[in-house]
C-alpha cells in the first residue's frame, strides 16, 4: 500500500489521493494518468492488467486500484 | 425522416402515444417495432445491412456467452489442481478460443462498413497510383450510398460485442432485445453513441409515463430545434458562400467562415443531439451525453473530452486502452526510458496510441484525404501538447505569469478556439489544398471588407439575419455559461411561476417558427453527422 501511494503522489502530486472515491469519475486521473499508472503498477508488483481491468471501478480510490492489485496477484 | 420535419413529429406522437397505451410487459416490443418502422420509413432498403449487423452480433455474443458459462464450470473444477502457471495458460487458452469468435464477427461488421464507405476513396486514390506509374490498369470505382445510421450502429454494436468477450456484460439472449438496443431510433441517426451497460436496461423495462419527464423532453427537442435550424441553418448560408469560393475571399472572411462553421456544426450536431436526447427522455430513457460546452474548453485534449463524448469514450476503451497496455508498447515505454529517458519512454506508450486512434476519428468522418489529415492535425496537437506541457509551464513560471485567474482562462479558451478553427478548415473546404489555401490567404490577404465595407451583408444574410443570428448566439452563450456553473437550466425554469414559464415556451415555439430557416432550397434532413 505504501509503494502504491508512492507511486500515485509521484504520477499526481497535485491530487489528494486520500479519502478520494471519485478518481476517474471526477476527472482527477485520465486515460494518460491511467496507462502511466498501468505501467508502474506492472512494473511494481509484477501483475499484467489488461485493458478489460480498465473500468472507473478498479481506479476510483486506491483501496479500489489496491484491490485489483491483490487479485491480480492472487490469480 | 429528419428530426425537424413535421413528419417526425407526428411518427414520435404515435409512437409515444403506442408505448404508454401498451401493456407494461410489451411495452419494449413496441419500441422495437417502432424502431424498425422508423428504419424501414427513412433507410428503406438498407435495412438488410443493419439486420446482418444485429443477427452476426447476436450470433457471436450468445456464442461467446456460453463458452464464458462452460469455462467457469470447468475451472472451478480444475482450480484446485492448477499452480500459478497452470492457471495462467488456462487463461491464455481461453482467451484464444474466444477471439476466435471475435475477430471474425469484429472482420465482418467494420468490413461492412469498410467496404461501403472507403471502398470508393481506396481504388480512386490507387488509380491515381497507377496512372502516376504507368501502369495501365484502372480499377472499377464502386460507390455505394450509406446506410443510415451505419457508422453508429456499427460502433454500438461493437462495443457490445467486446464488452461481452470481456465478460463485462452478460449478453442478450432475446433476439428481439438485442435489436431493439442496437436500433433505438432517436439515437441511430447520429448518435449518441450507447453501451449496453447504461441503455438496454432502460430500452428493457417498461418505463411509466411522466408529465415532467414528456414536459422536460419536449423542452430539450425544442432546443435542439432552435440551435439546428435558427442558428445552424443560418450561419450555413454564409458559410457556405466563403468555402463555396475559396479563391474569391481572403483574409477575415476567412476566418468569420472559420468560426461560422464553428458555430454551424456545434449547433448542427449538438441540436441534433439534444432532440434525440429529448425524444428519449418522453419514453423515459436517458442518453449518453454527447457534449459538454465544447467551446469553452482550455485546452485541445479537454475540447476533445466535451465534444462528441460518446465516440472518444468509444475510442478510449476499446482502441486506446488495448494499444497502449499491449506488450509490445509496455515494452516500448521500458526501451524508451532506457534510450530517450524517464520522461519521453513513459510518454510512448501514450504519445503513439493517442496519435493513432485521432487518425483513425479522423477516418472515421470520412473517405477522404481532408479527413485523414483533419486526424493528422489533431494528433499531432495533443503529442505537441503533452510533449511540451512541463517545459511551458516551467517558462510561464519564470515569467511569473499567473495561471488561477479569469484572464489566463479566456486565453486558453480563445487559443483552443483558433486552434479548432483551424482544424474546422481542414474538413469544411472542399479539400486539403483548398484548406491551405484558404489558411494562407486569411494570412497574407488581410481583407477586413467584411466589417467595414458591408461585405458581411454580401455573403447571403441580410441586417435581419444577422441579428437574429447574433442575438441567438447570445442566448445559446447564455445558457452555456450558466450550464458551466452548474446551473441545470431546465429545473431552474421548472421553478418559476407558470406565467413566466408559459411566456418563455411561446417565445420558443415562436422563434422556431418565425426564425427558423425554411424555405424551397432548405432541406432541414441534411444534418451534418448523419452524413458520416
Amino acid at each position: 500500500m505504501e509503494a502504491l501511494m508512492r507511486i500515485l503522489t509521484e504520477l499526481r502530486p497535485d491530487v489528494d489521493f486520500e479519502g478520494n472515491k471519485e478518481l476517474v469519475d471526477g476527472g482527477e486521473l485520465d486515460s494518460f494518468d491511467i496507462v502511466s499508472l498501468v505501467g508502474e503498477l506492472c512494473e511494481e508488483y509484477d501483475i499484467e492488467i489488461g485493458a478489460d481491468d480498465i473500468v472507473p471501478e478498479n481506479f476510483n480510490s486506491v483501496e479500489a486500484i489496491w484491490n485489483l492489485v491483490q487479485k491480480l496477484q492472487e490469480d | 425522416m429528419a428530426f425537424t420535419s413535421f413528419r417526425f413529429v407526428i411518427f414520435l406522437a404515435f409512437a409515444v402515444a403506442a408505448y404508454f397505451l401498451t401493456p407494461k410487459r410489451c411495452r419494449w416490443v413496441t419500441l422495437f417495432v417502432a424502431n424498425y418502422v422508423f428504419y424501414l420509413i427513412s433507410g428503406g432498403k438498407f435495412f438488410v445491412y443493419l439486420l446482418a449487423t444485429t443477427v452476426t452480433t447476436y450470433v457471436a455474443t450468445v456464442r461467446l456467452g456460453n463458452m464464458a458459462a462452460k469455462n467457469k464450470e470447468a475451472f472451478t473444477k480444475a482450480k484446485e489442481t492448477l499452480d500459478k502457471e497452470g492457471k495462467k495458460a488456462w487463461k491464455a487458452d481461453f482467451t484464444r478460443k474466444k477471439r476466435r469468435v471475435l475477430i471474425p464477427a469484429l472482420l465482418f461488421n467494420f468490413g461492412i462498413l469498410a467496404v461501403l464507405k472507403y471502398s470508393a476513396f481506396v481504388t480512386g486514390n490507387l488509380n491515381l497510383l497507377f496512372a502516376k506509374l504507368g501502369i495501365g490498369t484502372e480499377l472499377p470505382l464502386f460507390r455505394f450510398l450509406l446506410p443510415l445510421g451505419i457508422s453508429f450502429y456499427t460502433f454500438q454494436s461493437m462495443g457490445y460485442l467486446i464488452d461481452v468477450y470481456r465478460e463485462k456484460v452478460e449478453p442478450e439472449r432475446n433476439f428481439a432485445k438485442l435489436a431493439l438496443f442496437i436500433s433505438f431510433f432517436p439515437q441511430i441517426v447520429q448518435g449518441p453513441i450507447g453501451r449496453f451497460n447504461a441503455l438496454a436496461e432502460q430500452l428493457y423495462r417498461p418505463n411509466e409515463f411522466s408529465y415532467e419527464r414528456m414536459k422536460f423532453g419536449i423542452q430539450l427537442m425544442l432546443w435542439g430545434a432552435f440551435k439546428k435550424m435558427v442558428i445552424a441553418d443560418r450561419v450555413a448560408v454564409m458559410v457556405d458562400t466563403i468555402f463555396g469560393f475559396p479563391e474569391t475571399f481572403g483574409g477575415c472572411y476567412v476566418a468569420v467562415a472559420a468560426l461560422g462553421y464553428c458555430i454551424q456544426i456545434y449547433g448542427d450536431f449538438s441540436g441534433g443531439i439534444d432532440i434525440a436526447a429529448g425524444a428519449a427522455q418522453i419514453f423515459g430513457i436517458t442518453l449518453e451525453k454527447n457534449f459538454e460546452r465544447p467551446y469553452l474548453a482550455t485546452s485541445i485534449p479537454d475540447f476533445w473530452r466535451r465534444w462528441h463524448i460518446t465516440l472518444g469514450a468509444w475510442f478510449r476503451d476499446y482502441v486506446f486502452y488495448p494499444l497502449s497496455l499491449s506488450k509490445f508498447f509496455m515494452k516500448l515505454g521500458k526501451k524508451g526510458r532506457k534510450f530517450l529517458g524517464n520522461y519521453v519512454g513513459k510518454l510512448l506508450p501514450v504519445l503513439i496510441p493517442q496519435f493513432i486512434v485521432f487518425f483513425l476519428i479522423g477516418i472515421w468522418h470520412g473517405a477522404e484525404w481532408k479527413y485523414i489529415a483533419f486526424g493528422v492535425y489533431n494528433g499531432s496537437l495533443i503529442v505537441l501538447g503533452i510533449l511540451f506541457e512541463q517545459p511551458l509551464q516551467n517558462l510561464a513560471k519564470k515569467l511569473s505569469i499567473r495561471m488561477d485567474c479569469f484572464s489566463w482562462r479566456l486565453f486558453q479558451v480563445l487559443r483552443t478556439l483558433v486552434l479548432v478553427a483551424l482544424g474546422k478548415i481542414i474538413t469544411r473546404a472542399p479539400g486539403v489544398g483548398a484548406s491551405a489555401y484558404m489558411m494562407r490567404s486569411m494570412v497574407e490577404n488581410w481583407d477586413t471588407d467584411i466589417f467595414f465595407q458591408g461585405g458581411l451583408l454580401t455573403l447571403g444574410l441580410d441586417h435581419k439575419d444577422l441579428w437574429i443570428f447574433f442575438l441567438s448566439c447570445c442566448v445559446l452563450l447564455t445558457v452555456s455559461l450558466m450550464q458551466e456553473k452548474g446551473i441545470a437550466v431546465r429545473e431552474a425554469l421548472a421553478k418559476q411561476n407558470l406565467y413566466f414559464r408559459w411566456v418563455i415556451y411561446i417565445c420558443a415555439v415562436f422563434s422556431l417558427i418565425l426564425f427558423g430557416m425554411y424555405g424551397l432550397q432548405y432541406d432541414a434532413s441534411d444534418f451534418i453527422y448523419r452524413g458520416f
